[in-house]
Parts: C-alpha cells; structure tokens; sequence
C-alpha cells in the first residue's frame, strides 16, 4: 500500500467535522465523498488522490457512530487512517465495513511524518516505510481477527 | 465471583465467546432512525435477508424531521427522501413505526424508555452514539454504525469486543439540585478524565449523588457517557427505575416477576472490583460551561475562558488545541464566562429535552421575557413530554417569554434540519457535543443545563443560576 499523507495536526478530530450533519442525509456514497473533512478543510476533496493516507492525533474519530465518516473517506481514495489513538465506534466502522485501516502509530512517528510525505505500508510486518525521509517506523500490531476482517472484505464477509 | 454489573449483563447475552477478543452478543432491543438505517435495509435486499426478529425491533424519525408545522411537506428534499425511505423500509420488513405523524415520534433515547421498549438488565443497540442513554436503566446499550445495524437486523446479535470497566463515583448530596444539575455532574466528570478518558471501557456510575437522581437526571448523565470515550455507562436500577417503568405500554405482562429478579440480581456484588475508577464530590461541582470545541473544554460559571497553556497544563498539543478552539469559538483568553453573551438558546436533545428538564427551566423563565438580542427555542424530546409540557402550561409560559415552542426532534443538536446556527452565531445549548460546525458551519456552541440555558436566554449573557431561587 503506498501513498501520500494529508496530515492534520490535532487531536479529537471528531466524526462531525470528518462529515458534517448535513450531509448525512446523502445516500450516494461518492457524493458523500464531496464533502469528507469538509468540517474542517474544505479543500480536501480537491487534494485528495486515490491511495492518500490521513495522519492525525489522539482520538481520532471521537463523537457519533455514523458510518458515513469512515465511507466519506474511504470513498475519497483514503487507503488508511494513522492516528495516535482512535475513539472506539469509529475504528470498528471502518474495519466492519472494510472501508479503510485504522492504524495505531506512537507519538514520534506522528510527529516525524509530514504533509506531502510518501508513505509505504505493510501490515503484514507492522512497518511504515516514509520513502520521502528514507526512514521505517513500527505501527502497533494490528490484531490478526481485524486484519482478517478487513481482508475478507467486511464483516458479513468475513462471517460466511 | 464477584461481578460488577456490566459483567452480569454481559454474561447472560453471550451466545458464542470465540476466545479471540470477539463475543457474539444477544440483542434484546434494536432501535431504528432514518439517518444510520437505509443502507442496511439497502444490503438486507441485496442479498435477500429478513429481519429475524421484528418484534424486538422499533423505528422512529428524528434527526431530518422539521420541528415546524407537521402537517406541511417536508420542504428539504434529501430530508424528504430519507424519512420516505424509512416508512417503506419498515413497511417492507414489517416493523414497528413510530412515524412523523405519530403520537409516539421523538428521539429515539427518549420515546425509548417513554414507551418502556427499554428494560434494566436487557442489551439495546441503536445506529446512533447516544444509545448509551438507555445506561439510565441498567441496560447495557451502546451505539452502533450502519453495517452493524444491518448485521443486527439480520441476526439480532453483534460481534463485539468486550469491554473493561470503569467506576465513576459521585460522592455527597447536592446542596442546590436545581442549579447544579445531572449536566454538571456529567461535564464536570468529561472535563476530569477527558474525552478519551473511558475508551475500551463501560461506565458505572455509582454513589449517593447517583442514586438521588431521577431517572430523566439519570439519563443526562448516561447520555454524555460517548462524550467521555465510554460506548456504554450503567446506572444500577432501583425503586426509582422499576416505578417509572411501571404501567408504559411496551413493558412485558410479567413485569412485577421480572422486578424480583432485577431487584436481587442487578447490582454490582460489593466486593466486585473494577479495572478503573474515578471519583469526584459533587460539593466541588458548579454550573458548567463549554468554551470550546469538545465537552471536556468546560468551565464552572464563576470561571474564566482559560489561557491555552493554563489550560493545557504543559501539553503542547493540548495547547495547540486550546488555541485553535479560542479561535473558532472567537473568544478571548481571561474572559469571565458570565460576559459571554448569546445569540441564541436551544432546549432540547436527547440529552435534555424531557418533561423534568422543560418543568426545571420554565422556573427560571416564568414572568420574565428572553432578551431582545437572542433568539431562543424549546424542541420538546418527544410528542409525549410536548403533550404533557402543554397541560403543564409549560408552552404558554415559554412562549409569553418569547421563546418558540417547537415540534419533537433532533432539531438544533446537529443540524440536520432547518435549525441551524448562522456562521458565527453564539448558542447556549442542551445538547452535548460543541464540536466545530455541529450545529451549523461557523456555528459556536456552549454546553449547559437547561436552567443555565435558560437563564442565559433572559439575561444576553450566561448567568450563575445558582444565585437564582429555583425552589
């Protein structure tokens, strides 16, 4: 998995500003897509490219268990989030949903990446390699139940 | 062994423990809105499902509909779609409505114990985060995004990852209940232990501050449980819980039994420990105030807008954080919160919006009228506390103030519908999320309790509403 980083340097980057309450009443998912992050960078939607990974803090995804947030942005193109820590109903959306990796990084690899930074993943190593930088990290391990969740496409997958 | 109350509730609903940090929970109630349902009913047909257990399922609208005039159309068209969808989708997999025009529509957190769908000991699941209200009566519930609405309307169990505990104690009795209220005590805890503080955790809120409030104060306080990274909170049931569910249309014929049972049986045994505690006084606890864009940034009242680095306790990125949210909210750093001055007032949300909260801030409002420069509006939880406000004569009071008397709903909390803040615009509101945009883009939000919220409407500005007789 490679890509670029869109990084957001706060924490409690919370599920209304990932998707605003308005457009919740969007069926369309590449319609919601429009207005991912729109709460707080409203120029997202035009930087944004197929592959792209968010880095951002602590609690990412903090407040309501609309599954539009992590929908918004996987239909965007974002492959994976990387955050320090994330609120609960939103990691298990977007791995229930397959629609993108929820992935525990430590407070310096946060805060060595930087926006534009490209990024290499493997989960199967638990390595994130910053091509731009020339330098590895260790992600948290991924636990292999969520792993093979998101490899089988969904939860509902996953359970047939 | 001893068990805590989550671990009683939590054992006699797994069905299948896979050993892998996933257990297969049983599902006693499943509440339905029309924002997190269309797509689950949408994969329901896709590949030809049923819901397995209709009875135990029930839907409203809340979040889209107007609080306006009923009986007009609904002007926003997506609104329009989304409430459609809804009614057919119900109709379609034979399950229970309580549609826009119904005598029973509300918030779903709050027609839920209304109606006595919700009962202590039972697990409830709802597509939305404030599920965790329904904690009030010792049921374990917790919200849920769309693909497990759909996993749950097709099985009527839910793969999930079981949760540590956490005790949350309230020590001492309140001196001034009707100015210090559930808000308080559920901000006050948010601002000690952060809205990360409860991740991975159940709450159990325990202690004499607990167990004297009523069950609508109780709810506030299991409400704001997500705002405090908690899925769930508890509140172990007692007379109080099994009195006011008693006679509600939904409870089960056999309810005097099922009150034996819970009496002995749904508490935590007094040598169950915990994995984390917290404790506070409620002696130390003040009318709160949100200054910024998360529920942990409060302030007591008699406070002042803090300083980022004073707020921040030598944490950069908290500093950071601080900053951007003094800039959002346009405040000034050192400002006293009682000079913070309002262009609107909403009461209402699942957090605040029954008949106690409505009864508590018509005390404040009775004989006097809102300030010129705000704009305040009541939306009442539901078509049941708006009937009964109404023979209160509730409306007449907050109408002669000069506050609009709305229709039931999610309203103003998150701005779905037509009831928004403008850019900029400045609200006291009951709700319990001031995140940026929540309730309209550019929109400033300020957490409080319905009399603090009230108060504020008369006065332009926030007020210590403890220097007010409420008796």
């Amino acid at each position: 998995m490679k890509g670029a980083v869109i990084k957001y340097e706060r924490d409690n980057i919370d599920t209304d500003v990932i998707l605003p309450g308005p457009y919740l009443k969007i069926h369309d998912y590449n319609e919601l897509a429009k207005h991912a992050m729109e709460g707080i960078d409203k120029d997202f939607h035009k930087k944004v490219k197929p592959g792209d990974f968010i880095v951002a803090g602590r609690n990412f995804g903090c407040g309501s268990s609309r599954e539009h947030a992590p929908i918004a942005l996987s239909y965007s193109g974002i492959k994976a989030v990387l955050a320090i820590s994330f609120a609960r109903i939103f990691y298990r959306n977007a791995v229930d949903g397959a629609f993108l990796l929820p992935i525990e990084i430590e407070e310096d690899t946060y805060k060595d990446i930087s926006e534009g930074d490209q990024l290499e993943l493997e989960t199967s190593k638990n390595e994130i390699r910053n091509l731009t930088k020339n330098k590895t990290y260790k992600m948290k391990p991924f636990p292999e139940l969520i792993g093979k969740i998101v490899a089988a496409g969904g939860l509902f997958n996953y359970k047939q | 062994m001893a068990k805590t109350l989550f671990e009683k509730i939590w054992n006699s609903h797994v069905v299948v423990d896979e050993g892998n940090g996933r257990s297969l929970l049983y599902v006693d109630r499943h509440l339905v809105h029309e924002v997190t349902s269309p797509q689950a009913f949408d994969g329901l047909r896709m590949n030809k499902r049923k819901v397995r257990r209709r009875d135990l399922t029930f839907a409203t609208m809340d979040h889209n509909v107007p609080t306006t005039n009923r009986s007009l159309p609904i002007v926003d068209q997506t609104s329009a779609t989304q409430v459609k969808a809804l009614e057919r989708n119900c109709k379609e997999f034979g399950i229970e409505l309580f549609g826009i025009d119904s005598p029973d529509q509300g918030i779903v957190h709050v027609i839920g114990p209304e109606l006595g769908i919700t009962l202590p000991g039972t697990t409830i699941v709802c597509g939305d985060s404030h599920t965790s209200t329904h904690g009030a009566f010792g049921a374990l519930a917790f919200g849920i995004g769309t693909s497990d609405v759909e996993h749950v309307l097709a099985t009527q169990c839910i793969w999930i990852e079981k949760p540590k505990t956490f005790e949350i104690r309230v020590e001492g009795k309140r001196k001034n209940p009707h100015s210090v209220t559930a808000k308080d005590i559920i901000l006050s805890i948010i601002k000690k232990i952060g809205t990360a503080g409860g991740t991975g955790t159940t709450f159990e809120y325990r202690g004499e501050a607990i167990s004297e409030l009523s069950m609508e104060q109780r709810m506030t306080i299991c409400n704001m449980s997500i705002e405090g990274g908690a899925r769930a909170g508890l509140i172990a049931p007692d007379e109080k819980t099994f009195d006011y569910l008693r006679g509600r249309r939904y409870v089960p014929d056999n309810y005097e039994k099922l009150v034996e049972y819970w009496r002995e049986n749904l508490m935590t045994d007094s040598n169950a420990r915990f994995d984390k505690s917290f404790a506070l006084h409620v002696d130390d606890i003040a009318p709160q105030v949100s200054w910024g864009t998360n529920p942990a940034m409060t302030v007591d009242v008699t406070g002042r807008v803090p300083f980022p680095d004073e707020y921040a306790h030598g944490n950069p990125e908290e500093e950071k954080a601080a900053a951007k949210a003094l800039q959002y909210m346009g405040l000034k750093p050192g400002t006293l919160v009682t000079e913070i001055e309002l262009n609107r007032i909403f009461i209402g949300s699942c957090t605040n919006s029954r008949l106690e909260d409505l009864i508590e801030a018509s005390k404040v409002v009775k004989g006097r009228k809102v300030s010129p420069k705000v704009r305040a509006m009541i939306v009442p939880g539901s078509q049941h506390v708006k009937k009964e406000a109404e023979k209160l004569g509730l409306d007449a009071v907050f109408k002669d103030a000069g506050f609009e008397w709305r229709e039931s709903g999610c309203s103003m909390c998150l701005g779905m519908n037509p009831d928004i803040l403008a850019a900029g615009e400045r609200c006291a509101s009951t709700s319990n999320r001031n995140f940026e945009g929540r309730q309209g883009a550019g929109g400033r939000t300020h957490l409080v309790s319905p009399v603090m919220a009230a108060a504020a409407a008369i006065a332009g500005h926030f007020v210590d509403v403890r220097e007010m007789d409420l008796n």
